[in-house]
């Protein structure tokens, strides 16, 4: 995604100074469309590698369905057939659901405990000595080893999934935020104090707005780990959620399910990450303006 | 110069680099390897029957020293069925249930069931909190086992028996260990498990209301069985009857001497040897002759009724929608594995 996008300005700016303003537009569509053919037959050539290797029978089909197989389950998965509503009870769309509240209220508290602890790592020399390395701990642990652990302390319901992608989400998010409210430019902060600002003004009306633009990034990120930690916290009583729909399919040796689940969360990935960069337009719409 | 040096090692070590890894995947397609010795790959569970003592005593490998003899382990069956699948695994051992589930549509693994590691006896339990006296008045309460298990199993059949629905109760799907957590939290009402979580249940105030081994005279019995790829049956026959009396030699040393068969499977389960003793009075073991009567094994032209119960529990996992269809009685038959028994058995 990035790739084409740092592209995309070089090819299209020599030309764009000489066209009028339409004759830009519809050379930017046409661009646009040209990416896009790309992507669909980046698309089309996997499913076809897919379907030859399935097709050559290298492996045994359990092991590698074909992509038809696949979608074959995730039509089963996302309809009520026979009786039976979904794969374990639900559709594939609210085991989707379920897990991305899961993720949504996990990243919500993150946020809430992580922008403040890390403005205050940023501002407050002492409290990062202490906090830094305590917030690199919590990093660097993988969430399966402390998942056993929040079971034993919080049972098999919902709080153990969250805490673990509390967990999982502070880290970025603290770092990022004091990262940011560090980068802020010394001659913003000496202006405002030099208006007369108090320590508390500074950091509510002057560090705070300029580094909002790092503090989403940071937020954005801590929502791609919570993603990824969504499937260690269902292995545990996981159903309904796209987590513990996998890990039952898995222990059934349905491997078009586990496949289908996994399309599942990557596609649902890109349109959140989408979304949120759109927000982050949004938002902060000074983002990379000095 | 020094660059080109340096671009030559480079080249060298990418190149030692490709041919390593293609000696690594070509070592897991290929079961006869190790100088020219033939490779006998063992899946093996941490469940305290005489399959242990075979490992721990190195029963197979004194009777077979041309053969070289891996013992990996695995945690459920159904990881057992996938190492199968994948060709990395010519003996295993494996539950009632995921036997079953394997040798049904859509899995319909090459293998058979060449051995009666043990039938399940009051190492499988449903244990419930305080005041909650029958399954019956489970209704409308908490039970946890891991899904797709021969605990499973038994926990519907004993539901079925005392009139419940599977829709009367909340059944969760919990690991052993995890159970234990939940219940010490009160999160559960009951649990249907294994040992050892099983006694750390029981001793926690838990009251066990049925066994496996009630469910079983209860015409629902489960097992441990053992299989063999019928690519490896075919193709080491010797080392198929070698292996069968290895585990017959250690039913037999469990049965005279228990006090040391104990002792060899609290090796390999960090259990004290009173403790494994224990663990291994629960179960059930058969020596090659029990297993060829009409009620197991049976012989080559009477295969016997373990091919009902597998057939029996393919109806339940139809029902649990983990098989496409029930195969019919004959499957099961032809999946015993009498012939090589009845080798053995003189």
């Amino acid at each position: 995604m990035t790739l084409v996008k740092e592209v995309r300005p070089g090819r299209t700016e020599p030309e764009a100074v000489a066209v009028p303003a339409r004759g830009r537009r519809a050379w930017a569509a046409a661009a646009a469309l040209r990416w896009t053919a790309l992507r669909l037959l980046a698309l089309v050539v996997l499913l076809a590698a897919w379907q030859a290797v399935v097709a050559a029978d290298v492996w045994p089909r359990v092991l590698v369905p074909s992509p038809a197989d696949v979608w074959h389950a995730f039509v089963q998965a996302s309809t009520v057939h026979d009786g039976v509503r979904g794969y374990s009870g639900h559709l594939l769309g609210e085991h989707l659901a379920v897990s991305l509240r899961r993720i949504g209220v996990g990243t919500g508290y993150a946020a809430l405990v992580g922008v403040p602890l890390g403005l205050l790592i940023g501002v407050l020399k002492p409290l990062a000595v202490v906090l830094e390395p305590a917030v690199t701990f919590l990093r660097t642990l993988p969430p399966l080893a402390y998942l056993s652990l929040l079971v034993i302390w919080f049972g098999i319901d919902e709080s153990p999934k969250i805490w673990l992608l509390v967990i999982a989400a502070l880290p970025p998010i603290a770092a990022a935020t004091a990262a940011a409210v560090r980068g802020v430019p010394g001659d913003l902060v000496e202006a405002a104090r030099a208006l007369g600002a108090g320590p508390v003004s500074l950091l509510l009306t002057v560090r705070l707005p300029a580094a909002l633009p790092e503090i989403l990034t940071g937020v954005r990120i801590a929502v791609g780990v919570a993603y990824t930690s969504v499937v260690a916290a269902e292995t545990v009583n996981g159903v309904p959620g796209i987590g513990g729909m996998i890990r039952d399919a898995q222990r059934y040796n349905q491997t078009d399910v586990v496949i289908a689940g996994i399309i599942a969360i990557g596609i649902s990935g890109i349109v959140l990450d989408a979304l949120f960069k759109g927000a982050e337009r949004l938002a902060v719409p000074w983002r990379g303006r000095a | 110069m020094p660059a080109r040096t340096r671009r030559t090692l480079l080249l060298a070590s990418a190149t030692a680099l490709v041919a390593l890894t293609a000696t690594a995947c070509g070592d897991g397609a290929d079961a006869a390897s190790g100088g020219g010795k033939t490779q006998v790959r063992i899946a093996y569970q941490s469940i305290p029957n005489a399959d242990l003592v075979v490992k721990n005593q190195k029963l197979l490998e004194k009777a077979l020293p041309d053969a070289d003899v891996k013992w990996v382990k695995f945690d459920s069956g159904a990881d057992v069925n996938t190492a199968v699948i994948a060709g990395s695994v010519d003996l295993g051992l494996a539950g009632s249930s995921p036997v079953t589930k394997g040798l049904s549509a859509p899995l319909n693994i090459p293998y058979k069931v060449l051995w009666i590691h043990d039938l399940i006896g009051e190492n499988e339990a449903l244990v419930a909190q305080k005041g909650i006296t029958s399954v019956k008045a489970l209704k409308g309460k908490k039970i946890a086992t891991p899904f797709g298990s021969t605990s499973h199993y038994s926990l519907l059949a004993a539901l079925d028996e005392a009139g419940l629905k599977e829709s009367d109760v909340t059944l969760v799907d919990l690991q052993p260990q995890d159970a234990l957590a939940a219940w010490q939290r009160g999160d559960i009402d009951a649990a249907y498990v294994w040992t050892p979580t099983l006694s750390e249940l029981a001793a926690k105030g838990g009251k066990v209301l049925v066994t496996s081994r009630q469910i079983a005279e209860q015409g629902k019995p489960t097992a441990d069985l053992g299989v063999v790829t019928d690519a490896f049956a075919a193709k080491h026959p010797k080392i198929v009857d070698a292996w069968l009396e290895a585990e017959n030699q250690a039913v037999e040393l469990a049965k005279s001497d228990p006090a040391k068969a104990a002792e060899s499977i609290g090796a390999e389960l960090n259990l004290s040897p009173e403790d494994a003793r224990k663990q291994l009075d629960q179960l059930v073991l058969l020596t090659a002759e029990q297993q060829q009567g009409a009620d197991y094994l049976g012989k080559p032209g009477a295969p016997g009724a373990l091919a009902k119960n597998l057939r029996d529990a393919a109806v339940f996992l139809k029902a649990q929608k983990a098989v496409d269809a029930v195969p019919d009685r004959s499957v099961f038959e032809k999946s015993l594995a009498v012939k090589e028994l009845s080798r053995v058995v003189k």
